[in-house]
């Protein structure tokens, strides 16, 4: 049996890595007095997984963590055990129990949900290119990868963006394995269309979806 | 903005920003309206060095036991962020609950090293409160503790109260009467005259120091009619299962030197070694019963998540219940995957059966510590360790399948000699042939030996408080000539460092008041995280005490007479200076001392009615 958990990440721990946030973890489920099932080797560790890595600096109400327990255990007790294991600025949001068939977050994700909140003075001239931003087919932009820079078409990777408020936009962003853009990369991409420098960006993941049976996004935990 | 907003615009641009977070899991938050004594203990490193401190995480959570105070903890920001937070007017701040270190009511800071000195004077800088006691009108009282403590001369101008021995009674004795004295509405001076009277606790400013016309001290004593002890005697906790423990651990996120619970089996050692300021300064030696300890290690597994329970002492080995509590542990543990460490390995003393099993897991290095290469120096030392001690012991440790040694050694001991230096080189080719004795198929391949030397720092309230330190030519001949002769064993990794880092230590540890002027102009200079290789300015310091008219060689290099008072004579560190005399002069004819759980040595802790030792 599986525990799927959707937590939240606060302003306060917006700065802990995600590999920091994996090590926590380890410790956290020692802590819950769960049967927490651990892998066999050399080394053996709590297994778990997460739904996908948050940046340094991003905050979150969905992130997903999956922890395989050792024996069967009843939704309450679990939320309530993890509960007690994490701080306050790491609320438990959700907790959902899975059998241990049910495919791993990390397999199903194809895309994310995000505020991004923008700072200072260009923020609305910045805003004011999503219309434009969006009749386009191609936009042509420099992603960094571990090999170097490739040139993609930022375009297709952008599902959804619309303006806010003055200050802020919300998008759906592809996060695939091969097809994936940060929202600093869009803010990037729209401040050059406005011919200015990209305003600071304070960036909140609001869901990880996936693909329901119909191939509709719905939402990691509703899959 | 905020202050927290403030910080948080900081943290994205310096390098670790969990230093500076807070926010960890049983971290303690408070209502600031609901309590009496706001509390700020400052660590004067960086937060993976503090966090891995023991003393402060008791200290943290015995003060936090109390409704009426919340202690919050304070770290050193490293040298980007300390820079950014000046440029950007942002004043040295909690980890709690982000508040100026200036609005807390104490300021508690540890000794743990002369060389963080400086970071203290920089933290008081970064908190906008004025460096010299008599300078400040309001703010925190600024009480220091700590090992260092026994002698805190060079910092006397800079603190208010010096905490000497076991903190955690006069630690609450300190906030009792800080309450006592807001509560009567009494003038500033009044708290130090008040505190002066408090068991363990020392307040530089109530004594004059006069000096002879060499330049050493003649007297230390209280100001007429200040009601401060002619001798300050250290604070002891007697009976430790009654003090007490963190029952939480806070859990930091990012990476901390030791992370693990800590568990402390016993303070103060009975061995002896003449080197040793902890040996001195922690007696007598207390042990935590089996019980108790089980106890504690049941609520730390569960309240922290670690896999590992570190039992912590000087010599762990010592403990007189090891085999059973290593059973016990193991038993109690090996089913929740945590492990038994055992940090501290002398090499006279034998793995336990159970010990071995708990460490087949992790075959790090083995470290021991000789000290020294030859017997008669070891024997100077009282060390107490012999040359069939090693071989048994790294005997041992290839055939239960380690293969890399760790030996440390110090260079500059009293009376050592160019042969000394030479028998580390043989002690290594020795171990070298340890390993090779073991038949092949039962040894673990890759031989690693690691050698590394330090450069002896004579330290107050031990036997050497009198030696002076080895001068900066000859230690850099033994240096070379060591590197010499270890070129010539196989597979030996050799470490040293330059002497001139241990020179400051060995300023500070046996300095006086006069130093502070000294300290004061190196830190204005850009001296911090002396500790710190990468920020050590040797030139800076040389050049601060050239302007502040001191020569450093009358601290460090000078032989000392027996008959000549020290700064920190006042001071009582629970040995007395008769003992670390008859130490001394016995060092000097090469002569052991026994471990005194065999019999007494009359070191002066049966004063304290703390010791069960026979006469």
């Amino acid at each position: 049996m599986r525990a799927l958990i959707r937590f939240g990440k606060q302003p306060r721990l917006r700065f802990i890595s995600h590999l920091d946030l994996q090590r926590f973890f380890q410790r956290a489920v020692n802590r819950t007095g769960l049967p927490i099932a651990w892998s066999q080797g050399f080394n053996p560790h709590p297994v778990m997984s997460f739904g996908s890595a948050l940046a340094l600096g991003w905050t979150s109400e969905y992130e997903v963590i999956d922890i395989k327990l050792s024996a069967p255990m009843g939704r309450k007790r679990t939320e309530d055990a993890v509960r007690a294991a994490l701080p306050e600025d790491l609320p438990v949001l959700e907790v959902r129990m899975v059998d241990d068939k049910h495919a791993a977050p990390m397999a199903l994700v194809r895309m994310s949900d995000y505020v991004v909140r923008l700072e200072g003075e260009n923020a609305p001239t910045v805003l004011e290119q999503i219309p434009a931003f969006l009749q386009r087919e191609v936009v042509t932009a420099v992603k960094k990868t571990k090999s170097g820079e490739k040139e993609i078409n930022a375009r297709p990777l952008v599902i959804a963006l619309e303006k806010l408020d003055e200050g802020a936009f919300k998008t759906r962003l592809m996060l695939t394995e091969s097809q994936s853009i940060k929202p600093e990369l869009l803010v990037g991409l729209l401040s050059d269309m406005a011919g200015v420098e990209a305003p600071q960006a304070h960036v909140h993941r609001l869901a990880l979806l996936g693909l329901d049976a119909g191939g509709n996004p719905a939402p990691l935990m509703a899959l | 903005m905020s202050l927290s907003e403030r910080i948080e615009n900081l943290m994205m641009s310096v390098q670790k920003p969990v230093r500076y977070m807070g926010g960890e899991f049983n971290a303690v938050m408070k209502d600031p309206n609901g309590v009496d004594v706001r509390y700020a203990f400052l660590f004067p490193d960086t937060y993976e060095v503090g966090m891995s401190h023991l003393g402060m995480k008791i200290l943290y959570h015995a003060i936090n036991a109390r409704d009426d105070a919340w202690c919050e903890r304070v770290f050193s920001p490293w040298v980007d962020m300390a820079d950014l937070m000046r440029r950007n007017s942002i004043p040295l701040f909690s980890l709690e609950s982000r508040t100026p270190v200036k609005d807390f009511d104490l300021l508690g800071i540890t000794l743990q090293y002369e060389m963080s000195f400086t970071n203290i004077l920089e933290a008081l800088d970064l908190a906008g409160i004025p460096l010299r006691s008599a300078d400040r009108m309001e703010g925190p009282f600024i009480i220091c503790g700590g090992p260092c403590a026994f002698n805190p001369e060079p910092l006397a101008p800079f603190v208010d109260l010096v905490a000497i021995g076991d903190g955690e009674e006069e630690t609450q004795q300190t906030i009792d009467l800080y309450r006592q004295w807001k509560a009567a509405g009494l003038p500033r001076s009044e708290y130090l005259r008040m505190a002066a009277r408090i068991p363990g606790i020392y307040v530089p400013s109530l004594y004059d120091v006069t000096y002879n016309d060499d330049g050493t001290v003649r007297s230390v004593t209280p100001k007429p009619g200040s009601g401060a002890p002619e001798v300050v005697r250290k604070a002891l906790v007697k009976d430790l299962d009654g003090a007490a423990y963190p029952e939480k651990l806070i859990v930091p996120y990012g990476e901390i030197i030791h992370n693990r619970i800590m568990l402390e089996i016993f303070r103060g050692c009975t061995r002896g070694c003449r080197f040793c300021q902890a040996g001195m300064i922690y007696r007598p030696i207390r042990e935590r019963s089996v019980e108790h300890l089980m106890r504690m290690a049941d609520s730390l597994v569960s309240s922290t998540g670690y896999d590992e329970i570190s039992l912590m002492s000087l010599s762990s080995g010592d403990y007189s219940c090891l085999p059973e509590l290593a059973h016990r542990m193991v038993e109690r543990f090996a089913s929740k995957r945590v492990r038994i460490s055992l940090p501290s390995q002398r090499i006279d003393n034998v793995l336990t059966d159970t010990l071995k099993e708990t460490q087949k897991v992790k075959k790090t290095a083995l470290t021991l510590a000789p000290e020294a290469g030859t017997q008669r120096l070891r024997d100077v030392i009282n060390k107490g360790v012999t040359e069939a001690d090693l071989v048994r012991s790294v005997t041992d440790a290839f055939e239960q399948g380690w293969s890399a040694v760790k030996l440390y050694f110090m260079l500059g001991l009293p009376t050592e000699t160019d042969e000394d230096v030479l028998g580390i080189a043989d002690l290594a080719e020795k171990v070298r042939r340890c390993y090779f004795s073991v038949p092949k198929e039962r040894r673990a391949p890759g031989l690693r030996i690691t050698v590394s030397a330090s450069v002896f720092v004579p330290k107050n309230d031990t036997p050497f408080q009198w030696a002076p330190q080895l001068d900066y030519e000859t230690v850099v001949h033994r240096q070379q000539l060591l590197r010499q002769a270890l070129s010539k064993v196989k597979g030996v990794d050799f470490k040293y460092h330059a002497p001139d880092l241990s020179y400051i230590e060995a300023v500070f540890a046996r300095g006086d008041r006069r130093l502070a002027d000294a300290m004061e102009r190196a830190w204005r200079m850009g001296c911090r995280f002396d500790g710190w290789s990468d920020q050590f300015r040797y030139d800076l310091w040389l050049k601060a005490f050239d302007e502040a008219g001191i020569d450093p060689d009358f601290y460090a290099l000078r032989p000392r007479p027996t008959d000549e008072v020290f700064p920190w004579d006042h001071l009582d560190c629970g040995v007395t200076k008769a003992y670390l005399l008859r130490e001394w002069e016995k060092a000097q004819r090469a002569e052991c001392t026994q471990d005194c759980r065999k019999g007494c040595t009359g070191c002066g802790m049966k004063r304290y009615g703390a010791c069960e030792g026979r006469q």
